[in-house]
């Protein structure tokens, strides 16, 4: 109610404003101001309340667009719902936005209330946004039933469905699966003389690494300046959120946590000694990366990969169908790929990419049902099998297990194993205040050297737990 | 000082102006010509090293530009390369590993860019020579702080100006319109084109006006008649500062705009693909470009350059 | 002034008059500034006393003055401001020296001087966003051309943008690169506008070099030199795509300009309020800025 009051004391100001000299302006462009493609916004609603997609067959739709990130698998979305028009009857759009702008232009239309788009395949981090400030339609009900949720690997239902963790609201269907795994050099790896000599020097076999301790091994192992070759790649970027993303993957193996989930609270748990290890380890990482490396995002890590500079490379595996192929990589024959390897204490996690496809809460009720008609569809599991065969990344589990999507391409299996293991940021709606602050601290440590990594984890924890504080996550 | 010497010395000094000029100019085009040569590059050779200027020249940054491609898996790319109803963009892009789905949406960005940037520059240059002209010859009310209102508005950063419009444009229809946008443009611009123009007017001197007063000219025809012409350098100048502006503005374009009225600018960053970035197709977006203002300037070239001709008047 | 009047006055015995002129002049222009920027600014202000987010579907809470004593107590935003000023006064002034060097070499007309200064004027055609992607892969230190051009083995160079203490200057040379033309473009029009007899009197008296230059070049080309720097300043102040593009604001915050810094309060984080609260205080001090040089150009004009 009060929503409404602000709606429309914003609208009378606009009114106000624009009274005296817009019509001054329109006046002036007479009959060439184009008819507004959205002039009236969606009648506002109470926010903490979005209404359930009603279930009732959808009447009158024909089209129905999806917002996606500029990426392959958003053409593989594009192919696989071409078989929707034939089933349903309904032209499914898939609209790109670049990654760079993705994010500011979906919630530029959810600020506008805007009926552009009918479903989003949103960031696993929208959700509190997408939860709490009523940009998303509630899939509780349905989630089980009509989207075949049982069939879900549980991590992915964790991270790209549900909100608040651990209360079983569900908020979208988990349609892209991906996390940070590994590619390496399989000629270097098994070349007979560095093999000799590896085990010369360290004592052990040059091999997949087992826990992290052995990357680096390895890294330390393959960085030769000289020769133009280091040991890895890894994730660096400062704007985003890519270092934070990489920095998880030792924080979450060593056992650390970004804080706790259920008091929101960072100081004693993000600071804690497993964490500043885990910290101190991922710069000594960095120390094995090639020059020109401070601003690394799997762009960067694909080009110093297949452009032979490293041995190793941290990506997204919703990246490796490039490297596993001659034509975009000339190592794609003996490049392999592997899961994130293990901590001290023999714990093993990856950090959460991936999507999942969420309704708008703007659009028109018909819409809604049409687009839950169109998920039902989607989460069936022959075309989820059909997706995953397209190239994308399904969190079906049975087609995860099947043996055909494990033999299908060299880095399915450590797809498989990964996606029992992920582990996500938090996704609370000022998830990128929280983003931030990690990304800019780490970044001063990790790649200036800043402070330590005591006092780079002391500075985010107190400052996440101001956020907290403010947001009212904190009591 | 014997006269024939000052001629030898001069000589020199010319030849030694023409040198370094020559020199700071290759300087500046440097990652111009880099630019270039990246366009016409295979993908392997742009991130070679050392870096390396010779190389087989290829189309496919141009292709990559023009078109939307999906990366293949092996077993796909196999099944399609014995498709033999394949073009030659076809072919090259399967040699990477990918497949044309369709064309890309650059061309109708690049339309769009182009009757968005006509239209705002004709506008603002138009506009702000009139006020220009105004404030510097007639006598206006609080005229010092008309004028600094008018720089004031390009003092925004952009970024928090954007919200207000999204809004304001979302209310009154001009979201995603080309008349939005040109409007938009042409705001941000006057303030240059205004306080740019007077500057150069300030410099006409009254007296030419004052006399075809006095020889029965009417003071619009004085306007256009006398002021205009002694003006050009400054109207080419605003003309190609405005053009640049409005050609290659990014931040109001991605906020304000969606599928009808884009601009180019924030569609180059995009072809950055998913195996790795794709170098040649930025540096061939950037280049094709650069084309338009480029042609303009070159036009506008010998106005440019001409000066304030007023000196050769006053003889 | 008397002659201002004596000319306002001027002859209307026909056309349209003096005065009707004037307002056919100056209104479209005015119209259109308040009608696009009177909302704008007014709403960001008020925006500015509230915790509004534009995404959060909740009403604005007028938080009074809490947004701006925020900021100004916060040490990181003081940081970026400094970073700021630093970023301005060296990308301004060095673009002063290129721009005016280089008018002064090319004011002389010589066989193929206009080709020359078209294609000097190059770069700041190019837009800020390729320009930042593009000099990534220009200064890197592996593959990039800016190393091995100025003698450093492939890998061995400076990581310019990579390393906390280069990084500002990273930028700083690119920002130069692009718009020490633009002072050019306009210190050429400035000194086309010099009448010949003044140096060839100035010859006549045998005058010095120097002389000649601070008496008459200086004088003479600094009201279109203040407007091209007056305006390189307000731009340069709010440079954000060209960051965004080389470095993020990376590494560390060593580039983290207040326009960067402003961005992520507005986009990723939404907080409108904050933002709006931000962009008043850059405001303020723009305009600041801006007022010293509108006063010495004023001087200049008047002297």
């Amino acid at each position: 109610m009060s929503q409404d009051t602000f709606g429309r004391s914003r609208r009378q100001f606009l009114r106000w404003t624009l009274a005296g000299g817009g019509s001054l302006l329109l006046a002036a462009c007479g009959g060439a101001t184009p008819a507004a493609p959205t002039a009236a916004p969606a009648a506002p609603e109470a926010p903490a309340a979005p209404t359930t997609a009603p279930a009732a067959p959808a009447t009158g739709v024909s089209e129905l667009t999806i917002i996606w990130a500029e990426w392959d698998p958003a053409n593989y979305l594009q192919e696989l719902v071409k078989d929707y028009k034939a089933v349903g009857g309904v032209d499914v759009k898939v609209v790109q936005e670049p990654w760079p702008s993705f994010g500011t232009r979906v919630f530029a239309e959810f600020a506008a209330k805007g009926q552009a788009y009918d479903m989003v395949v949103g960031d696993s981090q929208w959700l509190g946004q997408g939860a709490t400030q009523g940009h998303y339609v509630e899939l509780t009900d349905k989630f089980n039933s009509d989207l075949n949720g049982k069939a879900l690997a549980p991590a992915t239902v964790t991270y790209y469905a549900e909100y608040p963790k651990g209360t079983g609201k569900y908020w979208a269907y988990p349609l892209e699966g991906d996390a940070c795994g590994w590619c390496y050099r399989k000629d270097l790896f098994e070349d007979p003389a560095e093999k000799e000599a590896f085990k010369a020097k360290y004592g052990s076999d040059l091999g997949v690494p087992k826990t992290w301790a052995d990357l680096k091994n390895i890294a330390e192992f393959f960085t030769r300046p000289d020769k133009n070759l280091y040991g890895l790649s890894i994730y660096t970027q400062k704007d985003g959120d890519a270092i934070t993303m990489g920095y998880q993957n030792t924080l979450f193996s060593w056992g650390g946590e970004w804080g706790d989930p259920k008091t929101y609270k960072a100081e004693g748990v993000l600071n804690g000694k497993l964490a500043v290890e885990a910290l101190d380890f991922y710069r000594e990482l960095y120390k094995f990366v090639p020059p020109g490396s401070a601003n690394d995002f799997w762009q960067e890590s694909i080009n110093h990969f297949t452009s032979g500079q490293v041995a190793m490379g941290m990506n997204f595996f919703a990246f490796f169908p490039g490297l596993a192929n001659e034509a975009s990589n000339k190592y794609a024959a003996t490049t392999g790929f592997f899961s994130n390897p293990a901590g001290p204490d023999g714990k093993s996690f990856a950090a959460l990419g991936g999507q999942g496809i969420s309704i708008i809460n703007y659009v028109s009720d018909d819409k809604k049902a049409a687009s839950l008609e169109f998920m039902r569809w989607l989460a069936k599991d022959d075309v989820q099998k059909k997706w995953a065969e397209l190239g994308g990344y399904t969190c079906n589990n049975s087609v995860l297990q099947s043996a055909e999507f494990l033999g299908n391409t060299p880095f399915n299996p450590a797809f498989a194993e990964t996606m029992q293991k992920v582990k996500d940021f938090w996704a609370v709606p000022v998830y990128a205040d929280l983003l931030t602050i990690s990304q800019t601290e780490l970044h001063k440590f990790i790649v200036n050297g800043e402070g330590t990594a005591q006092s780079t984890l002391d500075t985010i924890a107190k400052q996440h737990d101001e956020v907290f504080k403010k947001a009212g996550l904190q009591t | 000082m014997p006269k024939v010497e000052n001629v030898a010395q001069a000589r020199t000094l010319t030849t030694a102006r023409m040198i370094s000029a020559i020199v700071l100019c290759v300087l500046f085009l440097i990652p111009v010509i880099w630019m270039l040569m990246t366009a016409f590059k295979p993908r392997q050779d742009v991130i070679a090293v050392p870096p390396r200027p010779i190389f087989q020249p290829t189309l496919e940054g141009f292709v990559s530009l023009f078109t939307q491609r999906s990366t293949l898996t092996k077993i796909a790319q196999d099944r399609l390369s014995k498709d033999p109803t394949l073009g030659w963009a076809d072919r090259l892009m399967l040699e990477r590993g990918l497949k044309i789905i369709g064309p890309s949406k650059y061309g109708q960005r690049l339309t769009n860019s182009v009757i968005i940037a006509v239209f705002s520059t004709i506008l603002s240059v138009a506009l702000g020579v009139l006020a220009a002209y105004a404030f510097s010859r007639f006598r206006v009310k609080g005229t010092a702080d008309w004028q600094f209102f008018i720089l004031s508005t390009r003092m925004l950063p952009p970024v928090v100006v954007t919200i207000p419009i999204f809004l304001m444009f979302r209310q009154v229809g001009l979201y995603d319109t080309h008349l939005g946008m040109i409007l938009l443009y042409t705001v941000f611009n006057l303030s240059l084109s205004v306080w740019l123009l007077k500057g150069f007017i300030d410099e006409i001197p009254r007296e030419y006006e004052e006399a075809a007063l006095v020889d029965g000219y009417s003071r619009w025809q004085a306007f256009t008649k006398i002021v205009l012409p002694q003006a050009i350098t400054g109207i080419a100048a605003t003309t190609v500062f405005c053009l640049i502006f409005a050609w290659n503005e990014y931040a109001f374009a991605l906020m304000l705009t969606s599928e009808n009225a884009r601009t180019a600018p924030p569609s180059i960053p995009t072809v950055l693909g998913t195996a790795g970035i794709e170098w040649s197709a930025i540096a061939a977006g950037s280049l094709l470009f650069l084309i338009p203002v480029v042609v303009v300037t070159f036009a506008l070239r010998n106005y440019l350059l001409r000066g304030i001709t007023f000196g050769a008047l006053r003889q | 002034m008397a002659r201002v009047d004596r000319l306002t006055r001027a002859d209307t015995r026909h056309g349209l008059s003096d005065d009707t002129l004037k307002r056919l002049f100056l209104w479209p222009t005015l119209a259109l500034l308040i009608v696009f920027n009177i909302f704008p600014l007014f709403y960001s202000l008020y925006l500015s006393f509230t915790d509004y987010s534009a995404i959060a579907n909740k009403p604005a809470n007028w938080i009074g003055l809490q947004n701006y004593s925020e900021l100004l107590n916060d040490p990181q935003i003081w940081r970026y401001f400094r970073t700021t000023g630093l970023y301005v006064f060296a990308s301004v002034s060095l673009e002063l020296l290129v721009g005016f060097g280089l008018a002064l070499l090319l004011r002389r007309k010589f066989a193929g001087s206009g080709i020359i200064t078209t294609l000097i004027l190059i770069p700041m055609m190019l837009s800020p966003v390729v320009v930042g992607l593009f000099w990534k892969l220009i200064y890197n230190p592996s593959y990039g051309i800016f190393n091995y051009l100025i003698g450093f083995p492939a890998g061995l160079g400076p990581d310019w943008l990579g390393n906390p203490r280069l990084a500002l200057w990273g930028v700083v040379i690119v920002d130069v690169w692009m718009w020490a033309p633009y002072v050019m473009l306009l210190c050429l029009a400035g000194l086309s506008a010099i009448p010949d007899y003044l140096y060839e009197a100035a010859e006549i008296d045998r005058a010095g070099g120097l002389f000649t230059f601070l008496r008459i070049t200086l004088p003479m080309v600094s009201p279109l030199l203040l407007i091209a720097v007056l305006f390189r300043t307000i731009e340069a102040f709010k440079t954000f795509d060209l960051v965004m593009g080389l470095t993020g604001g990376g590494p560390g915050d060593a580039t983290e300009l207040v326009a960067v810094d402003l961005y992520r309060l507005a986009f990723p984080q939404w907080q409108t309020g904050k933002a709006s609260a931000l962009a008043y205080i850059v405001l303020v001090i723009i305009t600041g800025v801006s007022n010293v040089y509108v006063k010495y150009l004023n001087q200049i004009k008047q002297g």
